[in-house]
């Protein structure tokens, strides 16, 4: 099978205009933000897929699997092109990317029973903006919300600045229809719980595409009170001290939509007009009168009781104001790509861990630390710092955020710079107990860890994939460890 | 009597006269100044000079320093200047080596300030950046030779001379090393990367962004924009501030209306002095100002260019 | 044919910190940077070797031996040879005495052209280059914007020149000193992933006054033509935000400012 005889046999399933083979399109299509800067610098050199397409239902997603299925293309499943991990990245000579702009419909709104059904390709910011106009939230609010769509939401389980009041989005999807590399369609019914053996949802969440493709999701909305919103900021003495308080909130039931504390350095770049170079410790809280009031007393006491460690409030007009600005858009996508293109640097990577309470604080200084000593461009960092910005009972992420001069070539930017700081994070979180992706999906710079991640516990995933795609066509290198693709790698 | 060579440039004479002052500042009343023209016009230098030399040989390629080091090299074996000051130039700042050089004196580039230490010319300019000042003399049994930047030394305490007028005539003149193919005015619009003065506008000058200009020009600077006013179409993206737009490092950054974004502050690069023109003293780009103007852009920018225009 | 570049290291003057309270400048652990017109100068060579890779390229600095890191990641950018001209008696030396060394050094190599920058980050003289070209005899041009590259193959070059007001072209026959500023904006390629450990010891030369023979009584710190005999420190003021009104009074504040730092003219 050549390029030429997949469009010749695409253009015999769908309509002309549901086929993409733009060669701008295309290149842009062979990598993600993981290798932003070699991407705008037009150094690329990942195989070109052959197209990309747009199926406008799931008889046709179905067809389009069953075809790469039978003639071993790989499939890149896609929708909003967010990612940064390189989930999107396209590692085989023979590849397609289904796109899902063309699954674009709400489906239903139904207030009463508080949930909402999408196509996998209905942008977040055209649900919430629905949902808005009669008083309800999706409570799902990414950085990358106007640009995001369901699909690459549930199948990254992605998760929003509003997490801990709302959740991740596992906890928001109750239902949804996926399909299967050999045709089959599978619709999960929504329901409110059951225990009706193992939660067969969360075999689609987060596969990241390399199981199945997902076409529909049903996800709970709630009510929205934004005029109850109370925000709160204080400067902190430490990372230390931030993740205590956010831990006393947590433990004694309170559940604040917002919770973060920043290191110094990374609340420099968010909030360089009043951190006065200490850490900054936010919260916000929400929902109706008497609990945002009752949660924002618990705030309070929190805070009252680490006061040692605090240094003074900030006008919550600020904390505010900023939350007003947060989003960020296409816009600001293309302004970054600019950015590398006219001046030569970006604004940097991420990279999200999770762990205990306990461990947190140890891992972000190990890490820190540890770059300091051993990174070998060290020299080159203008910023290395990180926010806790989710929450749970038992433990919180730790955000790395890290932006440096490029002091080298763009081909060579990814292996000098981000994948060297992002595996001595991955490292040490892996070493203490901690889990290396917190909120990206594993994508396909971190399979390498893949197996210490989970541990004895990789046997049920390695079985997931053998069963549902043994001829490995969905999304080749994300998530699991290939050999093959080690060259794009090192 | 000491004796002070000042080199007279075509097309800054007036600026090579100012000069004047640098040798005054070393000398007092009691020394004799002398001015050397190969293709000025010397009649700025007539009147303040106590000697004006020129040189007209067909011979001399005018603007091959090899050429004139050569030739005032040989002048310097007759005259035995004391000094010699050069005007820090395109081409003075080729000149003054080369001819250093051809001397084997000391050069020190150029000074803002003129000391003395033991009885030693102490030449004082400004080091790393201008962050300190060093004090430098000449060790040399030789002319003491140094540049300076035009406009630094000002002559305005004018004395009347009689100046006595005469043509030097090189024995020898070295063939050109260079040849000047062609000449061509530099284009007028400028890159805010490199303008010392920058007058930007924001959302908060959007309706009388091109209000601007008045005062970018009374302060010898350029306009520069947010990307609010860049997106809104008033503004042309070449002048955009900021992440997806230019780094600049001007001197002076008056931020006109701007709140200043985080993107935004990414294009400021060691900015000196910051004045924010805002309505809320609490947006974020006041943190960095010098000063912070709490009102209405329109109002101040208007009231601005008329405080200017009145003078004093 | 055979390119010299020469290049000078110097600290990154821009990174330097003002220490309020004892009134003096931090210059401690600034890191060494190519100086940045020097790297456009190798950086415009390197990218013609790119397309004729016939060309050879030396670079030469002047410096203490602990540019020893900083020149091997310059040679590892696939510069066929370098020469650091080091020795104490060096130390010191203002620039007629660097250019008399690197000039004696220049006297017994074989090249075709001499690319460097046009002034330094420290120094911001731009003496070096002219100073030098008056000892070897050779033809000279500062601040060049461009160098046409087939005049250049050709042992002419045509050079843009940007001078206060006009752009003039100029044409200088080899041998010749050629003198960019960083505005000509050639970049310097980095240093190739692949090429961050290699090897370069085989092309890195050491040359001490030795060899080199100049008179040390015309060098160095006690030799040079020049010297420093007093250093003041420009002192600074933390700065003090002053809010004021869209007022008279405001008005006159801000003017005030303008005047006082040179901007009204």
């Amino acid at each position: 099978m050549t390029k030429t005889d997949i469009l010749e046999k695409l253009g015999t399933m769908l309509e002309a205009d549901q086929i993409n083979t733009d060669p701008e399109d295309l290149y842009d299509a062979s990598a993600d933000r993981y290798k932003k800067y070699a991407k705008a610098k037009k150094v690329l050199d990942n195989p070109i897929p052959a197209a990309i397409v747009y199926p406008k239902d799931t008889e046709e997603v179905k067809e389009l699997l069953m075809f790469c299925n039978e003639n071993g293309i790989n499939v890149i499943p896609r929708s909003g092109k967010t990612s940064t991990e390189g989930g999107l990245e396209n590692w085989k000579e023979l590849a397609l990317v289904i796109d899902g702009k063309n699954l674009n419909k709400i489906i239903n709104i139904d207030t009463y029973n508080m949930q909402a059904t999408v196509q996998s390709g209905v942008a977040l910011q055209h649900l919430e903006d629905e949902l808005r106009k009669i008083g309800y939230t999706t409570g799902h609010s990414p950085q990358s919300k106007p640009v995001a769509q369901y699909g690459g939401l549930v199948a990254t389980r992605s998760i929003g600045q509003f997490s801990t009041l709302y959740g991740g989005i596992e906890d928001m999807v109750v239902g949804l229809e996926c399909v299967f590399p050999d045709g089959h369609v599978c619709r999960i019914k929504n329901v409110p719980r059951r225990a009706a053996g193992p939660d067969i949802r969360h075999i689609a969440i987060g596969n990241e595409g390399t199981l199945c493709y997902i076409t529909e999701v049903t996800v709970k909305i709630f009510k929205y009170f934004p005029e109850n919103n109370l925000f709160y900021g204080y400067l902190v003495k430490d990372v230390a001290t931030g993740i205590k308080v956010l831990r006393e909130v947590f433990v004694n039931g309170y559940r604040p939509s917002v919770a973060r504390v920043y290191s110094e350095e990374d609340a420099r770049q968010h909030f360089y007009h009043f951190h006065e170079g200490k850490c900054v410790l936010i919260f916000m809280a929400e929902g109706a009168k008497p609990i945002a009031d009752a949660c924002g007393k618990g705030i309070e006491e929190a805070v009252e009781k680490f006061s040692d460690g605090i240094i003074k409030k900030v006008d919550s007009a600020l904390i505010e104001d900023w939350f007003n600005h947060l989003n960020w858009s296409q816009k600001d996508i293309d302004d970054e790509v600019q950015e590398m293109i006219n001046n030569d640097r970006h604004s940097g990577y991420t990279t999200e861990i999770s762990a205990s309470w306990e461990l947190i604080p140890q891992i972000y200084d190990n890490v820190i630390n540890r770059i300091r000593k051993e990174f070998k461009q060290a020299d080159d960092l203008v910023m290395l710092g990180g926010h806790s910005s989710h929450s749970y009972l038992n433990g919180t992420n730790m955000y790395f955020v890290y932006q440096y001069n490029i002091n080298c070539e763009p081909e060579d930017e990814f292996r000098m710079y981000h994948h060297p700081l992002q595996t001595i994070i991955v490292e040490e979180t892996l070493k203490l107990g901690g889990s290396m992706c917190h909120h990206h999906g594993v994508g396909k710079y971190r399979n390498q860890w893949i197996k210490e991640e989970h541990g004895s516990a990789y046997y049920m995933l390695e079985k997931l994939k053998e069963t549902f795609d043994p001829n490995k066509v969905m999304n080749f290198g994300s998530i699991f460890y290939e050999e093959e693709g080690a060259k794009f790698q090192k | 009597m000491k004796k002070c060579l000042i080199f007279l440039e075509k097309e800054y004479e007036k600026f090579c006269v100012d000069l004047l002052k640098t040798a005054e500042e070393i000398y007092g009343d009691a020394y004799e100044s002398c001015a050397l023209s190969f293709d000025a016009d010397t009649e700025p230098a007539e009147g303040r000079f106590d000697e004006l030399i020129t040189v007209t040989d067909e011979r001399v390629q005018t603007y091959d320093v090899s050429v004139l080091s050569g030739i005032i090299g040989e002048l310097h074996q007759e005259q035995q200047f004391d000094s010699i000051l050069i005007l820090a130039t395109h081409f003075g700042r080729m000149l003054a080596p080369s001819l250093a050089m051809e001397l084997g004196t000391g050069l020190v580039a150029d000074i803002t300030k003129i000391g003395h230490h033991k009885d030693q010319i102490e030449m004082i300019r400004p080091a790393f950046s201008g962050k300190i000042l060093a004090g430098i003399i000449n060790t040399r049994d030789n002319a003491v030779m140094m540049s300076v930047r035009p406009g630094v030394f000002l002559y305005e305490d004018v004395k009347e001379k009689d100046t006595r007028i005469w043509e030097y005539s090189p024995k020898e003149v070295r063939s050109p090393k260079i040849e000047h193919v062609s000449r061509r005015e530099k284009p007028k619009s400028r890159d805010i990367r490199e303008s010392e003065v920058l007058v930007s506008g924001g959302g908060g000058i959007l309706d009388d962004f091109d209000m601007l200009d008045g005062l970018a020009e009374r302060l010898g600077g350029m306009k520069s924009a947010s990307r609010r006013v860049v997106d809104s179409g008033k503004a042309d993206r070449s002048i955009q501030v900021g992440q997806s737009g230019k780094i600049v490092h001007p001197r002076l950054y008056m931020a006109i209306g701007i709140c200043g974004v985080l993107q935004h502050i990414a294009g400021l690069n060691r900015v000196e002095h910051l004045i924010a023109v805002n309505t809320n003293k609490n947006a974020p780009i006041c943190s960095l100002a010098d000063i912070v103007v709490e009102g209405d852009a329109r109002t101040f920018v208007e009231k601005m260019i008329k405080r200017i225009d009145s003078g004093n | 044919m055979k390119i010299v570049c020469l290049l000078k290291f110097t600290p990154d003057v821009d990174a330097f910190e003002y220490d309020y309270e004892n009134n003096v400048l931090i210059r401690e652990n600034i890191k060494q940077i190519i100086n940045l017109d020097d790297a456009c100068a190798l950086g415009y060579a390197l990218n013609l070797k790119k397309k004729h890779p016939e060309i050879e390229i030396e670079v030469v600095t002047m410096g203490p031996l602990s540019v020893k890191g900083l020149m091997e990641d310059v040679l590892r950018r696939r510069v066929d040879r370098g020469t650091i001209l080091s020795d104490p008696v060096f130390a010191g030396s203002d620039t007629l005495a660097t250019s008399l060394i690197l000039g004696e050094y220049l006297k017994r190599t074989e090249y075709d052209v001499i690319l460097t920058g046009t002034q330094t980050l420290d120094g911001d003289t731009a003496h070096v280059p002219s100073q030098l070209a008056g000892y070897l005899g050779i033809g000279q041009m500062s601040a060049i914007m461009k160098i046409d590259e087939a005049s250049f193959l050709e042992g002419a070059p045509l050079v843009e020149v940007d001078t206060e007001n006009h752009t003039d072209t100029y044409k200088i026959a080899f041998p010749a000193i050629l003198s960019v500023r960083r505005e000509s904006r050639y970049r310097l390629p980095f240093v190739r992933y692949a090429d961050l450990e290699m090897d370069v010891s085989d092309r890195l030369h050491i040359i001490d006054n030795s060899v080199l023979q100049v008179d040390e009584n015309i060098i160095g710190t006690h030799g040079s033509a020049t010297k420093v005999v007093k250093t003041y420190m420009q002192t600074y003021e933390r700065k003090d935000r002053v809010v004021v009104q869209n007022d008279d009074e405001g008005i006159e504040t801000v003017y005030n400012f303008l005047k006082e730092n040179g901007y009204l003219k």
